[in-house]
């Protein structure tokens, strides 16, 4: 089976527009995820908007080393944590280009861990391509251009379903990451420095187009390549996730499971 | 609190806070930027460190985790980081 083969087994989704908050975008991930394994909800692919600010932790990063709380406080920058490792990132609403992709985990079946980040994210890398962006993969979760790192992937495996989710700079401020971000030097000592730390080169300096161009792109070639249809998210799914924040992601004991 | 750091190469970051009491390890906590299925393994991780004598070697503590880490059978997935990892950082922090 071809790679586009494996795409187009699934009648895909999409859902985009609405914006949210960090906690309620952490919890719509779980519960989509959760509904994909069930069966409940097709394979979709959400794009994201954000209400507010927000660092965003890795699921087994420590809360203190990873955050200095009074500076993203002073920022008015919400700390939230999702379900998924990787390192800590900004966001910032009209500044970065979130995607989640909810998928069967046959979608991958027999390509490793490692394999399957690229996979998943083949389609953006053509699609930054196509705009005359040089954008490749860069081993194990990057999105890369000579100026930089675009972007960053993440994976779930976990309620009978696959969560794998991209967030991409558009005009992050560099300066402003390290200061809510904190970055150790052993995390700088070789090459491949973390996520956060990492000459970030945000997809404004390497095109004119607007984010919403370059988002409605993506979108465009996600269905020429996969196929794609109009969805939206579901009453009861927006209130489980608002539960889910109420239980989980909106609780000190869930951010502060790693100190 | 002691801490110890290790990044692999072309990986991720691993990072060990822990005492030591009596001369073990106690309250271990290790975290970093790595990815981990399932993620309950890190609380397995964690507590093979617990109560392990100071003078455990590298090769002594990764040994440990991947003894607690058996369990898990074909579910266990490691990217980024490997139990020689934590143990590596687990080391520094003794140091």
């Amino acid at each position: 089976m071809t790679e586009l083969e494996r795409w187009k087994r699934y009648r895909w989704q999409l859902i985009a527009g609405e914006a949210f908050d960090p906690a309620l975008q952490m919890a719509l991930d779980e519960v989509l995820t959760r509904r994909v394994g069930t069966g409940e909800r097709p394979p979709t692919l959400r794009f994201w908007e954000w209400t507010a600010p927000a660092v965003v932790i890795g699921r087994f990063q420590s809360l203190r080393n990873e955050v200095d709380f009074a500076e993203a406080e002073r920022y008015g920058i919400t700390v939230v944590r999702r379900i998924t490792g990787g390192g800590a990132m900004l966001t910032e609403p009209g500044k970065v280009i979130t995607y989640s992709i909810y998928a069967p985990p046959e979608l991958v079946a027999g390509i490793s861990f490692q394999e399957s980040y690229a996979f998943l994210d083949r389609w953006v890398v053509e699609a930054l391509r196509a705009l005359g962006v040089d954008a490749w993969y860069q081993p194990i979760n990057d999105i890369a251009s000579a100026r930089g790192k675009i972007g960053g992937a993440a994976q779930a495996r976990r309620y009978g379903a696959v969560l794998h989710h991209t967030t991409m700079a558009y005009d992050i401020d560099p300066e402003k990451v390290p200061r809510v971000i904190r970055i150790g030097r052993e995390k700088l000592s070789d090459k491949g420095v973390p996520s956060a730390a990492k000459r970030v080169a945000p997809l404004r300096q390497q095109t004119d187009l607007p984010r919403e161009v370059i988002q409605e792109h993506l979108i465009r070639t996600f269905a020429e390549r996969h196929g794609l249809e109009e969805g939206m998210l579901l009453p009861e799914e927006i209130e489980e996730a608002r539960e889910l924040v109420r239980t989980k992601f909106g609780t000190w004991e869930w951010t502060a499971i790693l100190p | 609190m002691r801490h110890g750091e290790y990044k692999t190469p072309g990986g991720k970051l691993v990072q060990v806070d822990c005492e030591v009491i009596g001369g073990r390890l106690h309250h271990v906590q290790v975290t970093g930027d790595f990815f981990l299925e399932p993620p309950e393994a890190l609380d397995a991780i964690a507590q093979a460190l617990e109560d392990a004598p100071v003078d455990a070697s590298e090769e002594e503590l990764a040994q440990r985790i991947r003894r607690a880490l058996e369990r898990f059978g074909d579910s266990l997935e490691l990217l980024g980081f490997s139990p020689e990892a934590v143990a590596r950082a687990t080391r520094r922090a003794i140091e």
